[in-house]
């Protein structure tokens, strides 16, 4: 039973941080039909930022703000100088997948040879524990799954209430019926680069904080796990981004616990190309008609 | 310049050259794109070590492995072909179905990164992250593999077999069936609709390609005697692509300058960079990654067909002509009845190599004139033209059809017969169901209930290649044309029989071929003649104007040898002209058997060419008769008007 | 929807409009105008170019050659969200509704521009014109009927009470008993509130019986004009619809 609850304790923080990568990344599909893969290496520039910051003395926590706002300005110029160029273009999905590899490849080894190869950490307390039957959680892990429950709660007030996030849908559901309605679509794009940019930022460094020490390539694995997220729940649904993260956050770490650790990614892996092959649309999407 | 070195960069030239290659022929030639390619790379380097490797083998600790036969060259390399090929085949699953072109890629990456991460962890199966070292090397036992001679030896060997797989890369692009890989690249769906089993295809492209990398991984780790996770992770299938992007998709030389350019390029240029201790170690290897992910992106957006872009491929041919003195009917129409019966079969055996023999090029009386160039294969008895429409037989049914998607039903139970020889029309307003009868009659839509019969056949659960093949062809009404094959291969594309056109064919060579080549090319340059667009023979289809490209699908549609045609909009954008002698080539056609069933909404064209014309509305059908008759139903005049 | 916009409306007038999808045009020379509370109708065969029409209007096609020309404004070539800024609600003939969305966040989105006190109050009162979508405003729009559907877009754009309506084939699919309610009670509103209404149909029967005037489209371009009982004289009406002469 320790063994179990410890492992749902790293499952969660683990489902956090996934479900605040997912959710940013679910958006960025879902309004402008496109698989950043890139999403992974702002990440991490993202974590790098704040970590220049925090070598050079300055509170992680205000290190994290900075690269909220940095990655949310990378991601909408991410998008309005090289995506929508080629979308404007025409360029097949599968173009635009490549060439979102090839911007991963420019970030993370950009990000690597102006930091080095070195792994690093923040310089930052954990803060106390929590201990309960085995159920081990720093102050800093219930920040961070805290920070989670307030992406998720916020992603629903800014989608269900907000007349910006009902853009958002109209222009994801159906953007040229959206430009009839008046509504400024451009803008709508930006807003929507903006924000999941800024949770890409978020979470990059609160992923650095649980790794604990990382590197240019610490997020690409983890890359595979927004994807499994985000195809479980079902491509470009943010609930479903974070239904999707929970599943896999949990049954990463609670099966790491019972099988050998390293092969804790590969739940993740079968998941996601078990939807690919059985149901693409994912568990919230419709079913192909 | 030690020997050495360059001893180094042609092994590794090669190796990159025959895996670009390989890369090149399933994703430029044939639109397959899989991001997972490093694997069958690395199947093949695992398999070839496991074979080569003795029982047990140490290198300061004890490696644990599969296999370690032991086994002498050259078996290691087949193994690792075979390998390479095989893996490739639970692949399918992710690219033969119907998955967006983005999601199948991120499965395939995926894939790849999984397989690592196993590789990795799992150390009795492959030494884990350690990798499998001490490999011998082939011959090892004869002769010492530290000599020049050896080392040179095996660069000679290395550099003939990326010889060979360009050869055989060549030999299978270059061919009807290289075309039709061409075709499935550009339009999968129209590829289908003419006969090209797509599934099919696709598996053999992943065999063949995964054999090729399989065989190049094999080969590499003969020479360096070593092979770990670390090699081959997602950044080599990226630094793959990036190359055969870079050297032009779709081109085998280009494969082979993006190889050199990329893979070995970088690695060359970085020896010639000054190395500084003020550098932090990574620089460098990190501004390559910096570089090449520059390169993928402005070569994407400046240059995307590459440095050597694919070349266009000029067929010329002489127009077929019909003999001056006409044939009597009787024999002719039993050498016709022949060839059908054999058309009928599936897959008839080839004409012995050397001998030109089309099933189609009967020459003679007009009707069969006709026949020759459009490929009708007619199995009627003779007299055709002398019976009544309402007596020849039913080719074609729909039996209580409906489709319905979304609770709404766009064919509510249609029942429809058409008979042989006979042009027939299907008219109404918007949204009457008639494109998607069309589509469910040829199979690119399934129906939601109710029969299709062809030939007396129930074929409602064949898909539409195999209705094809049967010589049920349909055309589309959105543009539909291969846009980076040319007219004459358009046309070529749709022919049936070409025993080029088989992965068999293609590799037994120009030889074996070229007579069904050559026959058909002569009678698609006929066909041109009688279009009006010789002229564009060598153009890309892409590049005509809209009715052009229209009379190309129609024209292509015709080489396919249908003994039913399926005309959606066939007339649409088509200058009025034009239109009429299409209809007269079509009723031409159909005097010599061929059935055909047009959509159209020009109804003048009904006027003059179509009986009996069929009207529907709202998903059912109104009336038949020809189009006066219909023109004074007042139920069908209100159908246009009221809708 | 009772009167209180009379005068609200602004004339619409297209001339020489000639606009395609990039290769050749689909209409070519297009003249036609719509005054405040007129309901003008769009009619022709199949191929004719009357959607095409409606498209390059909002600015969902290009225009190549003339002016579209709203009230006081030119709109030609604008992109669609600023002819939407200029007075003109669009109904397309397909993808009408944005369908993950509920009834209720249809109409919200219809009153984007729309401060958003105003927004309820519009909801309610689209929802008197439109009863069945009172009953229906939590439901997702994508499992409407077709009828439901038609009446949700056509809600949506009355949100923002538009000086100009256009409607492409809105009884397209539509039961012909529901179709005839569509436009004889609720197009007929739009012109009497004072809008000009210009409506594409392929039901030209249904659509002369409530149109002030016609232009036949075909091959294109403009072929006729006139009011209902002008046209429905002349036998060269009928003909262009059932063919007769090849017509491009």
């Amino acid at each position: 039973m320790t063994v179990f609850l410890a492992s749902v304790g790293f499952g969660l923080v683990t489902a956090s941080v996934l479900a605040i990568a997912a959710v940013g990344f679910t958006l960025q599909f879902a309004v402008t039909d496109v698989l950043n893969l890139a999403y992974g290496a702002v990440m991490i520039a993202g974590a790098f930022l704040a970590y220049v910051l925090n070598s050079h003395g300055v509170n992680i926590w205000i290190g994290l703000v900075v690269a909220v706002a940095a990655c949310a300005a990378g991601s909408v110029l991410l998008n309005a100088c090289v995506y929508a160029p080629f979308q404007r273009r025409g360029a097949a999905p599968i173009t635009m997948v490549i060439v979102s590899l090839g911007m991963t490849l420019i970030i993370e080894f950009g990000v690597q040879a102006a930091a080095g190869g070195t792994s690093v950490s923040y310089r930052m307390s954990q803060g106390p524990s929590v201990t309960a039957d085995g159920f081990t959680l720093t102050a800093v892990q219930f920040v961070v799954i805290g920070l989670s429950l307030l992406v998720m709660a916020g992603t629903y007030t800014l989608l269900r209430y907000t007349r910006l996030g009902k853009a958002m849908r109209a222009t994801a559901a159906n953007r040229m019926l959206a430009r009839n309605c008046g509504i400024r679509t451009g803008r709508v794009i930006t807003a929507t680069w903006a924000i999941s940019g800024g949770l890409c930022g978020l979470a990059g460094v609160v992923f650095a904080m649980d790794a604990g020490s990382f590197d240019a390539t610490s997020t690409d694995l983890f890359l595979v796990l927004i994807l499994a997220a985000t195809f479980l729940g079902g491509p470009g649904q943010a609930y479903g981004a974070m239904l999707g993260a929970v599943i896999i956050g949990l049954a990463t770490e609670v099966s790491a616990a019972y099988i050998t650790p390293s092969y804790k990614y590969v739940i993740a892996f079968v998941a996601l190309l078990v939807m690919l092959g059985v149901r693409p649309t994912g568990l919230l999407g419709k079913a192909a008609g | 310049m030690n020997s050495y070195y360059l001893i180094n960069l042609l092994i590794y030239a090669a190796v990159d050259a025959m895996a670009c290659l390989g890369l090149s022929q399933q994703f430029g030639v044939a639109g397959v794109t899989n991001f997972g390619f490093i694997i069958f790379q690395a199947a093949g380097g695992y398999t070839a070590a496991i074979l080569a490797l003795p029982a047990d083998s140490a290198n300061g600790a004890f490696q644990s492995y599969l296999g370690g036969w032991n086994l002498p060259f050259p078996i290691p390399w087949i193994g690792a072909a075979v390998v390479g090929g095989l893996i490739a085949l639970p692949f399918t699953f992710l690219v033969g179905r119907r998955l967006r072109g983005d999601f199948a890629a991120v499965g395939l990456l995926v894939t790849a990164v999984l397989l690592n991460l196993l590789a990795t962890n799992y150390r009795p199966l492959l030494n884990g992250d350690a990798g499998l070292s001490l490999i011998p090397q082939p011959l090892a036992g004869e002769y010492n593999p530290q000599s020049a001679g050896y080392q040179w030896a095996l660069t000679a060997v290395a550099v003939a077999a990326c010889a060979a797989v360009y050869l055989l890369v060549r030999r299978i692009t270059e061919s009807p069936y290289g075309r039709s890989l061409r075709a499935m690249r550009d339009n999968d769906t129209v590829a289908d609709s003419l006969g090209k089993n797509l599934l099919s295809l696709r598996t053999t492209m992943l065999v063949v390609g995964g054999a090729i990398a399989g065989l190049s991984g094999g080969i590499l780790i003969s020479y360096i005697t070593t092979w770990s996770p670390a090699a081959w992770g997602y950044a080599e299938t990226v630094v793959l692509f990036a190359a055969v992007i870079i050297g032009g998709a779709g081109n085998h030389r280009g494969a082979i300058l993006g190889a050199i350019l990329v893979p070995v390029g970088f690695e060359e240029v970085t020896r010639y960079i000054p190395t500084s201790n003020s550098l932090p170690p990574n620089l460098i290897p990190s501004l390559q990654w910096v570089a090449i992910g520059l390169l993928i992106v402005s070569f994407l957006w400046v240059r995307p067909q590459g440095i050597l872009p694919e070349r266009k491929r000029v067929i010329r041919a002489e127009p077929l002509r019909p003999a001056a003195t006409p044939a009597p009917a009787a024999p002719d129409s039993t050498g016709q009845a022949e060839a059908a019966t054999a058309s009928a079969v599936p897959r008839p055996a080839a004409p012995p190599p050397g001998e030109a023999v089309s099933p189609a090029g009967t020459l003679g009386s007009v009707s069969t004139a006709a026949a020759a160039v459009g490929g009708v294969r007619s199995a009627d008895v003779p007299g055709t033209g002398q019976q009544a429409p309402g007596d020849r037989e039913v080719v074609l049914q729909a039996v209580d059809v409906v489709r319905e998607f979304g609770g709404v039903r766009a064919v509510a139970g249609v029942s429809l017969s058409v008979r042989r020889g006979t042009l027939t029309g299907l008219i109404g307003p918007n949204g009457a169901g008639k494109s998607t009868l069309l589509a469910m009659l040829a199979g690119t839509l399934p129906v939601s209930a109710g029969q299709i019969r062809y030939q007396g056949k129930d074929v409602t659960g064949l898909p539409a290649y195999r209705r094809a093949r049967l010589g049920l062809i349909r055309t589309f009404q959105l543009a539909s044309e291969f846009k980076k094959l040319t007219v004459m291969e358009n046309l070529l594309s749709a022919v049936p029989r070409n025993c080029g056109d088989s992965l068999r064919g293609a590799l037994a060579g120009p030889r074996y071929w070229r007579g069904d080549e050559e026959a058909a090319a002569a009678r698609a340059a006929a066909l041109l003649e009688r279009f009006g667009l010789e002229a564009h023979a060598s153009s890309y289809a892409g590049d005509l104007s809209g009715g052009q490209r229209r009379m190309v699908e129609i024209m292509r549609a015709l080489m396919a040898e249908p003994l039913v045609l399926l005309l959606d909009e066939p007339m649409a954008g088509v200058h009025p002209a034009l239109a009429r002698k299409i209809g007269g080539e079509l009723v031409a056609l159909a005097a010599g058997g061929l059935t055909v069933l047009m959509v159209e909404h020009e109804l003048a064209i009904m006027d003059e060419f179509c009986d009996p014309v069929v009207a529907m509305a709202e998903g059912a059908v109104l009336a038949q008769g020809t189009m006066s008759e219909l023109r004074r139903r007042s139920d069908v005049v209100e159908a246009y008007l009221v809708g | 929807m009772s009167g209180e916009h009379t005068g609200r409306g602004v004339p619409l007038r297209a001339t020489g409009v000639t606009a395609g999808y990039g290769g050749d045009p689909v209409i070519r020379n297009v003249t036609v105008r719509a005054e405040p509370g007129e309901i003008v109708s769009l009619v022709g065969a199949n191929g004719s170019g009357k959607s095409t029409l409606l498209k390059s209007l909002v600015g969902v096609v290009r225009v190549t050659a003339g002016t579209v020309v709203v009230g006081e404004a030119d709109v030609t070539r604008k992109a669609p969200e600023e002819v939407a800024r200029a007075g003109v609600g669009y109904v397309p003939q397909v993808d009408d509704v944005f369908a993950p969305l509920t009834v209720r966040e249809n109409l919200e989105m219809g009153g984007y521009l729309l401060p958003s006190r105003q927004v309820r109050d519009r909801i309610d009162e689209v929802a008197t014109v439109f009863p069945r979508l009172a009953a229906m405003l939590s439901r997702a729009a994508g499992k409407l009927s077709g009828g439901e559907r038609k009446m949700l877009a056509m809600g949506r754009v009355l949100m923002l009470q538009p000086a100009v309506f256009l409607l492409d084939e809105p009884t397209a699919n539509l039961a012909p008993a529901i179709a005839r309610t569509l436009l004889e009670d609720n197009v007929r509103r739009l012109a009497a509130s004072g809008a000009s209404v210009l409506i594409v149909e392929q039901r030209a029967r249904a659509v002369l019986a409530i149109s002030d005037r016609t232009y036949v489209l075909a091959g294109g371009e403009v072929r006729m004009e006139g009011t209902p009982a002008e046209l429905a004289a002349s036998p060269a009406f009928i003909e262009s619809f059932l063919g007769g002469t090849v017509s491009r």
